[in-house]
């Protein structure tokens, strides 16, 4: 039998910075039941939403009005830790808010690894100073200790540190 | 100008009856990684996973690929099914890994319903972070006025020669989904090393001062009620609200409540991340940092707090002081070895909620580094 597929879905997340601080982050979905758009904008240094808007072409998923008039529920939220939770609770749990909700979580997490992408940068290529940076970079945010498996104790990155 | 663009694959492939196979793929500006595994339609849980790293960052990366077999054996349709997720594998193997196989999971539970319902319109697994928020509501319209706890005459309240130091930030299990040891192990904790007293502030959870009461008692100790509550604009510690809350609340909504009861509302951990990533690209200096709409709304700000890093602590203590707004220390703990890390240190002993709020708007509390300056 060949193995055709039942079900397909590509998700693109882009994330666009103007001059004037502003970043766009748009997520795109098309798969077999939706084909939408979220796009939210917001401002540096604050990272609050300022605009949010979406375009849906087709849904098998009902409720799709009132999912896009709850996103503006999410303007004045925060870009960063703990925002998944408010903007779950901001969308509520119906299929179509759980559908943007999604789609405006995979924006702000965009916006964050745009960010991080930016620290990235300064990350040395040599094997024995990029693990210097690495342990540098979780000495300074204890917050990362434990989080994955890369900063979890046995790892190298953690060898000589002082977590407490 | 285009600074990230991230693009995730997912196909579901029936090879068989019932037998599902997701095959996903994550390709981003910093990372790449591809994982295939089967569920079966019948259980519909993970029989075998598969999952390996294109690019990575830290020369440590690899070793997430091991622990992806934690997923092994976990149901879709369970509940918790996407915290489980999360817990083992983006915690102990890597967050986007887990990200890229609720992906998967979420097209196979459509696929699913796709085959088994073609007319009924398919679902997502429905489960938020906020379990039962449907819509965002709240609950008791009418504020009441806070309860005053019983006065105790316990020896350690007596006199506060070297100041009296509670924790004004905690979680307990399970009235906070997020913490892992319960009250009772927190109190021990405290009592250990020396607090005088703490704050219960799970999340959005208002202890009954009954039990609270059964606490003291049990313990010989202060336990104090106080609440964090989640807000559109980030976590608010609230103190003399004795109002259930669930769901999200506008910052603004809240401080009306509280200042109805004459309450008290600190900002928690409110530079939390942001200056961890790239705190020189966003440019968030003192004076525009203190210019934020919400510290016009709150009463405190929580200066220490062991959930974020050195330099935000200093920011926001540096921006309370620009605001000439009292600052506090919370441990923020979720296990009992985090009970004190940083507390409150007042220069006189308190005994119930109202004497906290008191002493808190008289700006007599001082964040501490509690465990290092024993």
């Amino acid at each position: 039998m060949a193995h055709l597929i039942s079900f397909s879905r590509s998700r693109c997340t882009t994330v666009e910075e103007s001059s004037d601080g502003i970043m766009t982050c748009t997520c795109r979905v098309t798969d077999n039941i939706l084909d939408a758009r979220v796009q939210i904008q917001a401002t540096l240094p604050d990272l609050e939403i300022m605009t949010a808007n979406s375009r849906i072409d087709h849904s098998l998923i009902g409720g799709m009005p009132v999912a896009e008039e709850r996103l503006q529920n999410l303007l004045g939220v925060r870009i960063g830790p703990g925002m998944l939770k408010i903007i779950e609770g901001l969308m509520g749990d119906d299929p179509a808010c759980v559908e943007l909700a999604y789609m405006a979580e995979e924006c702000c997490h965009g916006a964050i690894l745009s960010l991080t992408k930016e620290e990235l940068k300064k990350a040395p290529l040599e094997p024995a100073e990029s693990r210097d940076f690495f342990s540098k970079m979780v000495q300074k945010n204890v917050r990362l200790h434990n989080r994955c498996a890369a900063f979890a104790d046995g790892s190298s990155l953690l060898d000589g540190v002082d977590i407490s | 100008m285009l600074t990230y663009m991230r693009n995730k694959l997912v196909n579901i492939e029936i090879p068989a009856d019932d037998i599902y196979v997701a095959y996903g793929f994550l390709d981003d500006h910093i990372y790449s990684l591809e994982t295939t595994f089967q569920v079966n339609g019948a259980d519909m849980t993970i029989k075998w996973l598969k999952g390996h790293w294109n690019r990575y960052t830290t020369p440590d990366c690899p070793r997430a690929e091991d622990p992806l077999q934690g997923a092994v054996g976990l149901c879709l349709t369970d509940e918790g099914f996407n915290r489980s997720i999360h817990r083992i594998v983006g915690r102990k193997a890597c967050r986007h890994f887990a990200t890229l196989i609720l992906e998967c999971c979420d097209a196979i539970v459509k696929t699913k319903q796709m085959i088994e319902n073609p007319e009924k319109e398919p679902e997502k697994i429905a489960e938020t972070s906020m379990p039962g928020s449907k819509i965002p509501r709240i609950l008791d319209t009418a504020p009441k006025r806070i309860r005053k706890n019983a006065k105790i005459p316990f020896d350690q309240l007596e006199k506060a020669p070297h100041g009296f130091t509670i924790d004004l930030h905690m979680h307990t299990s399970p009235a906070s989904s997020c913490a892992s040891s319960p009250v009772d192990e927190m109190i021990e904790e405290a009592k250990r090393i020396g607090l005088d007293g703490i704050c219960l502030t799970d999340h959005n959870y208002r202890w009954d001062p009954k039990d609270i009461q059964k606490l003291r008692d049990k313990h010989q100790f202060l336990v104090l009620g106080g609440n964090e509550i989640t807000t559109v604009q980030g976590d608010i510690l609230v103190f003399g609200l004795d109002e259930d809350i669930q769901g999200i609340i506008a910052l603004k909504d809240l401080a009306e409540k509280v200042a109805a009861v004459d309450g008290f509302m600190i900002a928690a951990h409110p530079f939390r991340g942001f200056l961890a990533v790239s705190g020189d690209k966003l440019g968030l200096d003192v004076e525009r940092a203190a210019n934020r709409p919400m510290f016009s709304l709150v009463d405190g700000i929580e200066a220490l707090n062991s959930k974020v890093t050195v330099d935000e602590n200093r920011f926001c203590g540096q921006v309370a002081k620009a605001l000439n707004l009292p600052a506090t220390g919370g441990s923020d703990a979720h296990l009992a070895g985090e009970v004190g890390v940083y507390a409150t240190k007042f220069s006189r002993v308190i005994e119930d909620e109202e004497e906290l709020i008191a002493a808190l708007r008289a700006g007599d509390g001082v964040p501490v580094d509690f465990r290092n300056d024993k």
